[in-house]
């Protein structure tokens, strides 16, 4: 077996911010390519002072920000001031020893640095470069810029989601930056093999908003063809019921379920004990017929969900063969024996100066049999890599690296910015920010994962 | 080749063959499964008028066989010996009782590329557990932190999780591939549908490792500057950026919105505005409840307040920004004709997408393959039509 991923020997110029590039060069950085992520230290990224471990704003609260180790595992970090003509140099330098340039700002940006796709080619003719704008890197559109509920928003998705006769709805995340980061991840992979192929690099321009709409074709065709455009109708499913989500015993607690046979109604019939007045009712004898009156069918399944543990019943529903999930918290998630086999957060240790203790990080949604991702190293702190990569890549002296500091065209630390605290947890809890805070939340993750609950 | 069902095998391959390479998809002679789903032509439910399946299956070549045959096992894998990557989308076990394990696939092609995709992955306790959507939604964590406070968690319309797993499919599929051009070796990639939601949650399980906080549906408030708004003609998504490093300030911000309500002491600090949210978010119900949606938005955006608009299908189809760059394409419908269709969501200079084949009838290319590369003659052909391999 092979420890150094698939894609070793690879190497990666990042230019990215929050999610869209971030979580796209992860996907890469995982599997082996080796991934420089230059950020500034005079324009502090969101994702670092946000977020932070245990809340604390004291000291290098920088290299505490949750969103920053999630996105940016197995990377090199380098800060570069690109206002400084230096800045700019160096940049340049790594590109012409890169194969991938990617980055996920707005077209003005890439223009005011001048460092568009026909700057970079003069540098390193096949390069791939990789550009994720929200709405394309042309076009009326095209300085607009966009945050994932944005892309979201124009892409057909949210018109489509919500509760029946109500307002749209989005999930608690940027999810458009996922999906925008998986499309491409495929686009890159797309070029590196038609590069090997020829040697030609090219530019991929990757709009947001339109991988989102390739995501939903029933609802674009169902327009172009049959002229119809589907109200919002929350958890119902077209053919399916009962189809939704149910509650259970205890605060916030529920269950999934899709009934899909008559089979599966019988059974979930008995392990909810339905009455025989219920079940021999000729309003649910058949799959229409339970559609059709699909409204007072989850009310009676409410009914007999929320007086039941939602594991326990889920388990019960799969031993007989229905489908059945909990709405799994995050504690649900940590702790979940399926999750745990198969070893699907991985344990992260943290710099020491950063007074983290190891942390379990969700990883990957793959598994390869013979070239699996690399063993996990923590996001860069900042400037972790600048003597790294500016010494042994690019052959600066000792000399050239105290200027490059003295003139702050390379930092350790921020010029500017200032923490976020987030709101005390009471207040958290009042405005239903969070549903509830576990205090014993250290020991329990240590005992889980067997790891230490301490600083290294 | 896509021997996969429904969505995520399907769209796996999709994003390959619309990027140029061939792909065979295999079906059963009646058809595969996804055949039967809506939205439907004309809403003609005939097995050749479903517009995801349509869709999913663009640029492909189409075969029928019947794999639990021992001449259709045997055509599969003379396939399987001139293919560099086989997708497949059932439950774990399905392949094996077929004898069509990746251990037998590997003794025809050593370097043959399997990608499965399960509800839960091909290991764990899960494993044989059922799941649609909705069980991936809420198994995946999405689900808990999708809805409102007083409501039922809710889910995305229609079927993300099966077309993330299948964007994540054809990403391991190339990165193997990558691998195998070096190496020439191949491999058994598994991909977890759940896994597929639960990487993506952004801070989720991090507030909890973190903090202790266990994250839930929207807060019981709507104050929240950046909650979609009810306007005259529809909806928008106000994000007056203020709390960013441009640093603006809150009257300009104020100004914009229009209200001068927004002026008062109680709003003119984040954590102000965070202690009077439920005040806050009435306020702005009422200025936004009398504007329209593009003017606000493209007033926004000369401000470089990054708005978003909710668009409906028909707003999508003619929006300037896809028509300046041709998003749309037009494909031919074997029974709508010609109609416009999502193109791919990126645009490579050098290898630009081309729809060259729209999604194959039943069997197109059954006799081509059959008999034209697998040497078959019509005879032999038409004797496995009457037995029904193909």
């Amino acid at each position: 077996m092979n420890t150094k991923g698939p894609l070793h020997g690879l190497r990666v110029l990042e230019m990215g911010q929050l999610i869209a590039i971030p979580s796209a060069m992860k996907m890469l950085s995982d599997m082996g390519a080796q991934v420089i992520r230059i950020e500034s230290s005079h324009r502090l990224e969101s994702y670092r002072n946000a977020s932070l471990y245990e809340n604390n704003t004291t000291g290098q609260f920088w290299n505490r920000g949750a969103n920053f180790y999630e996105q940016n595992r197995n990377k090199l970090g380098l800060t570069l001031d690109l206002s400084q003509p230096e800045g700019l140099d160096i940049l340049k330098e790594l590109i012409a020893v890169s194969d991938i340039f990617a980055e996920n700002f707005t077209p003005r940006v890439m223009h005011s640095f001048g460092i568009t796709y026909e700057d970079l080619k003069k540098i390193k003719p096949d390069i791939i470069m990789v550009s994720s704008t929200g709405y394309g890197f042309d076009g009326p559109w095209a300085n607009f810029g966009a945050t994932g509920p944005a892309t979201e928003s124009a892409s057909g998705m949210a018109i489509m989601t919500g509760y029946k006769n109500d307002m749209p709805i989005m999930p608690e995340i940027p999810y458009i930056d996922y999906t925008a980061a998986e499309h491409t991840v495929f686009a890159i992979l797309s070029a590196l093999i038609y590069k090997r192929r020829t040697g030609e690099g090219q530019f991929i321009d990757v709009s947001q908003t339109e991988t989102a709409t390739a995501t939903v074709p029933e609802a674009i065709l169902d327009y172009v063809v049959n002229g119809r455009i589907e109200p919002r109708h929350g958890n119902e499913d077209p053919v399916m019921a009962p189809h939704g989500c149910y509650p259970c015993k205890g605060t916030d607690k529920w269950i999934t379920i899709a009934i899909q046979s008559d089979c599966e109604w019988s059974n979930l019939s008995t392990e909810l004990k339905l009455s025989n007045e219920i079940t021999c009712n000729p309003n649910f004898s058949d799959m229409l017929k339970r559609w059709e009156h699909r409204e007072q069918l989850n009310q009676i399944i409410s009914a007999h969900t929320s007086t039941r543990d939602n594991k326990e019943l889920m388990h019960a529903l799969q031993s007989v063969g229905v489908a059945a999930g909990i709405v799994m918290e995050s504690p649900d998630l940590l702790f979940d024996a399926h999750l745990k086999e198969r070893a699907f957060y991985e344990i992260v240790n943290h710099h020491p100066s950063t007074e983290m203790p190891p942390l379990p990080y969700a990883s990957r949604p793959w598994k390869f049999s013979e070239t699996p991702a690399v063993a996990p190293v923590a996001a860069p702190i900042m400037g972790q890599h600048n003597s790294f990569i500016l010494k042994e890549l690019l052959g600066k002296s000792d000399d050239d690296m105290k200027k490059l500091e003295k003139k702050a065209v390379i930092g350790y630390s921020p010029s500017q910015g200032s923490p976020i605290r987030a709101p005390d947890p009471n207040e958290q809890l009042r405005q239903g920010r969070m549903q509830r805070y576990e205090s014993d939340f250290r020991s329990k993750i240590s005992t889980f994962y067997g790891i230490s609950d301490e600083p290294l | 080749m896509d021997i996969g069902h429904y969505i995520a095998g399907p769209y796996a391959s999709k994003l390959m063959a619309d990027m140029g390479a061939e792909v065979i998809k295999i079906e059963p002679p009646w058809g595969e499964a996804g055949r039967t789903m809506s939205p439907f032509a004309n809403d003609d439910p005939n097995i050749e008028n479903s517009l995801p399946h349509f869709y999913l299956n663009s640029n492909k070549l189409g075969i029928t066989l019947n794999l639990k045959s021992s001449e259709g096992k045997k055509i599969f894998c003379e396939l399987v010996a001139e293919t560099d990557i086989v997708v497949e989308n059932y439950s774990p076990d399905t392949l094996s009782n077929l004898g069509l394990h990746y251990d037998q696939l590997k003794l025809i092609n050593p370097e043959i590329i399997l990608v499965s995709i399960s509800n839960f992955g091909q290991t764990g306790p899960y494993r044989n557990y059922k799941a649609t959507e909705i069980i991936e939604y809420a198994m995946g964590g999405l689900m808990g932190i999708f809805g409102a406070y007083d409501k039922e968690p809710i889910k995305h319309a229609l079927h993300q999780s099966q077309i993330k797993a299948g964007t994540n499919a054809a990403n391991a599929a190339l990165m193997a591939m990558y691998w195998k051009q070096a190496n020439g070796q191949g491999q058994h990639i598994d991909i977890s549908i759940q896994e597929c939601i639960a990487y993506g949650l952004r801070d989720t399980t991090s507030n909890y490792t973190y903090t202790g906080g266990v994250r839930r549906r929207q807060p019981n408030h709507s104050g929240d500057l950046t909650r979609i708004r009810q306007v005259e003609d529809g909806f928008i998504l106000p994000n007056p950026n203020v709390n960013t490093s441009r640093g603006l300030n809150w009257e300009t911000v104020a100004n914009f919105i229009g209200s001068t309500e927004l002026l008062s002491e109680k709003f003119s600090t984040p954590t102000a505005r965070l202690e009077n949210a439920e005040e806050l978010g009435e306020i702005l119900d009422r200025s936004y409840g009398h504007q329209k949606k593009f003017e606000t938005f493209y007033n926004a955006h000369e401000l470089r307040f990054i708005y978003g608009i909710i668009l409906t299908p028909e707003e999508i189809l003619q929006n300037p920004q896809y028509l300046h760059r041709d998003f749309f394409v037009d494909v031919v419908h074997p029974t709508a004709g010609t109609i416009k269709f999502p193109g791919t969501p990126f645009k490579m200079s050098e290898t630009p997408a081309q729809y060259l084949k729209v999604s194959p009838t039943l069997g197109e290319h059954t006799k081509d393959i059959i008999c034209g590369r697998l040497n078959r003659t019509e005879d032999e052909l038409s004797q496995m039509k009457a037995t029904e391999i193909i």
